[in-house]
């Protein structure tokens, strides 16, 4: 089942396409990135399923058919301008924000000590917003987007500016959720972090989508089809074997560009054949080089 | 509990408990005891003592000397801490235009204050008393009209001397009739002896509804303003949205600030009437009257919020904002300034088209009904569904305006971009 879907969803402002023709389908129980340098239209998309602002042309359907107003209490949003009541206590923001979402009174009070105390701010209970550091209210800011313990989060660009600490309780968090079945989207244009914890990517660019689908088929579909190795002894054999295309030498380290066909395996087999291998390593292309080999490297300024 | 409610009390809380509320709420009843204190304990009198002002008086018909050295000195004893030191210059003829002259040096000079010429003919002609003066103080900006009063019934004496007439007879001739009010209620067979200051106060309560109208409407309604731009400005708002839809925040927010507007109007109208009972003053106020108020008033707070929380919305600071109410303040203005006209006449024209103008009505009205309990029902019916028509139309615009701006930064959208939102579903 899909937690969301979009079909042939367009946004316009003016001119720009800001999203343009837009499908997507987000399983139940994944973590999604949305990726693309700033300005592809990940703020406009996640915006618009969260109703924000409209779509002028598809779809959009979240929790089956399900309109978003009715299933806003089962959703946490943090989106990238980020805020708080800077006047009011760090507890009464957190029960604010979970009264709204449509927590009882009786739930909140056993679940905002508890999230404070995950998330390291209950001794600060009692300050005011305006009182924290600048990590301490993005912590809080979290804590307000899971206040409702949420079935789904949408997080916009969540990780940036973060510090270290802060960055690794937010993906232990993400990662905790998925494990309970919640469905995390995030946009990002940083895209080691959506390596390292996405199952699925949306890449676009100019409101298009460039690549969607598994992280993994998508790695391998792009797969460059090379090898680095560094071998103990005489490596002039492997020209001659049949699987190979060319080699490399940087130093030490070859980099063999394989037939196409060409599996990694059996050169592993035929080099150990002659000499003792020291690494082997089959070239998995980055999510960066594929989205430089697909929208060239002037688009694609990113981190 | 629903959502928008939450948003109510929420807004209410947090607004009552803001240093500036507390401020502006104690302000408001502090300054008008203050004045009602100040100006039953203040006379003239109690300013304390001012060096004497010096007079000196070409008397041109040499008949008046002794007439006006009792009328100032009587003065002078009367008011001792405003003492006149009179003094009269001998005149000849021939020399008093040098005298004149040197008179005039003189008040130049500040050894003089005040330098009076008494033409010849001013006790059987045409004559005129002339005044010279040169920067005379503030504080002393009365005296002329003082000394003219002393040398006016001087010369009416000396005319009556002339006459061989009693001014004692003529000051019992010319005594004023004294006067009483009574007001007949329409009812009962009661009585009501009006004091002046009473007659005074009628015209003072329509003002002061009209006033507490004002300043619940307008005031109230920049809080308005003032929660939008803050939610809009410290990016709160979009995390609101998350939870709420606009519609049900804006709800939320109005409500919350009414009931904030009734605590203000609440404890105003107390301190007022306090104030009013402690000074001895007795204020007739009409429970229909409160009722109709109350009507008035929600309705007018739900217009000018609604209308603020509009303009809050495409506006990112304050500043912003405030220089789009400029206009709209002007408006509110014209029923304060014209509140004497509207007091001394409150069924004419110009009051019945003031009364049908929305962000008016609710002032107008309440100054006619507090001045004139005979405003026809229909008149107030159809004032109030006007009223309603307008609020009705006021959240419609706003709504519309609201869920856009809110989340609009940079620049401000012009007119018509404004103007397009309202045609979009």
């Amino acid at each position: 089942m899909n937690a969301i879907s979009l079909e042939n969803v367009s946004k316009f402002f003016g001119n720009v396409r800001a999203v343009d023709d837009l499908t997507v389908l987000v399983p139940t129980g994944s973590i999604y990135g949305f990726l693309g340098p700033n300005g592809a239209g990940k703020t406009t998309t996640i915006r618009m399923i969260m109703n924000i602002i409209r779509p002028d042309k598809g779809k959009i359907s979240i929790f089956g058919d399900g309109s978003i107003e009715q299933v806003k209490a089962r959703i946490g949003y943090m989106p990238e301008e980020r805020g708080l009541y800077r006047k009011m206590t760090v507890r009464k923001v957190l029960s604010y924000f979970g009264a709204l979402k449509g927590v009882t009174a009786s739930e909140l009070a056993k679940r905002v000590p508890s999230l404070l105390k995950q998330i390291d701010l209950i001794s600060w209970a009692d300050k005011k917003v305006e009182e924290l550091s600048r990590g301490m209210h993005q912590k809080l800011q979290f804590a307000v987007t899971v206040i409702n313990n949420p079935d789904l989060l949408i997080l916009d660009e969540p990780f940036s500016g973060l510090d270290p600490l802060n960055l690794d309780l937010l993906k232990t968090i993400i990662l905790q959720m998925r494990d309970q079945g919640k469905t995390i989207i995030f946009s990002t244009h940083a895209m080691h972090e959506a390596e390292e914890l996405c199952d699925f990517i949306l890449l676009i660019n100019r409101g298009k989508p460039v690549i969607d689908g598994k992280l993994d088929q998508i790695r391998s579909q792009y797969r460059s089809n090379a090898v680095s190795v560094e071998l103990e002894g005489d490596a002039g054999f492997i020209e001659t074997l049949p699987i190979v295309a060319g080699i490399h030498t940087h130093g030490r380290r070859l980099e063999i560009k394989l037939t196409d066909g060409g599996d990694p395996q059996q050169l592993l087999r035929a080099l150990l054949e002659h000499v003792p291998v020291l690494v082997f390593e089959v070239k998995v292309p980055s999510l960066h080089e594929i989205f430089v080999s697909l929208v060239g490297a002037d688009n694609a300024q990113v981190s | 509990m629903h959502k928008f409610l939450k948003v109510a009390q929420r807004e209410y809380l947090e607004t009552v408990k803001t240093k500036v509320f507390i401020f502006s709420l104690l302000m408001a009843p502090l300054i008008v005891c203050g004045i009602i204190f100040f100006v039953s304990r203040t006379s003239l009198d109690k300013i304390g003592p001012r060096p004497p002002i010096k007079v000196a008086v070409s008397d041109l018909t040499n008949q008046l000397t002794a007439e006006l050295e009792s009328r100032f000195g009587e003065y002078s004893s009367l008011n001792p801490n405003r003492q006149i030191q009179l003094r009269m210059l001998e005149t000849e003829q021939d020399t008093s235009r040098k005298l004149s002259d040197w008179a005039k040096t003189e008040v130049r000079e500040k050894r003089f204050d005040i330098y009076i010429v008494l033409e010849d003919s001013i006790l059987d002609g045409p004559g005129q008393m002339q005044f010279y003066t040169c920067g005379l103080k503030p504080a002393e900006i009365d005296m002329p009209w003082t000394i003219e009063n002393l040398i006016n019934t001087a010369v009416v004496n000396r005319r009556c001397q002339l006459q061989e007439f009693s001014p004692q007879l003529l000051e019992k001739l010319r005594r004023r009739v004294p006067s009483k009010h009574a007001e007949l209620s329409t009812a009962g067979d009661t009585e009501n002896i009006k004091s002046p200051g009473q007659r005074v106060m009628g015209m003072m309560v329509p003002f002061f509804f009209m006033y507490l109208m004002f300043l619940g409407i307008v005031v109230t309604g920049q809080q308005m303003m003032t929660s939008v731009i803050e939610e809009k400005s410290s990016r709160v708002i979009e995390v609101l949205l998350s939870a709420i839809s606009p519609f049900e925040l804006m709800a939320g927010k109005i409500l919350g600030l009414v009931g904030m507007g009734l605590t203000v109007m609440g404890i105003w109208v107390a301190a007022a009437y306090g104030a009013a009972r402690w000074q001895g003053l007795d204020i007739e106020v009409t429970a229909s009257l409160l009722i109709y108020f109350g009507i008035y008033y929600l309705l007018g707070f739900l217009f000018f919020s609604a209308l603020l929380a509009g303009i809050g919305s495409i506006c990112n600071s304050l500043q912003e904002a405030q220089t789009l109410m400029g206009p709209i303040s002007l408006i509110f203005v014209l029923p304060l300034i014209s509140w004497f006209n509207l007091v001394r006449n409150p069924q004419g024209v110009f009051a019945r088209v003031l009364s049908f103008i929305p962000p008016l009505t609710p002032m107008v009205m309440v100054l006619r009904l507090s001045a004139d309990s005979n405003v026809a029902l229909v008149e107030i019916i159809a004032s109030i569904l006007v009223l309603i028509a307008a609020v009705v139309l006021a959240i419609w615009v706003a709504a519309k305006v609201f869920r856009t701006g809110i989340l609009m930064y940079g620049k401000r959208p012009g007119l018509w971009e404004v103007l397009r939102w309202l045609r979009q579903s």
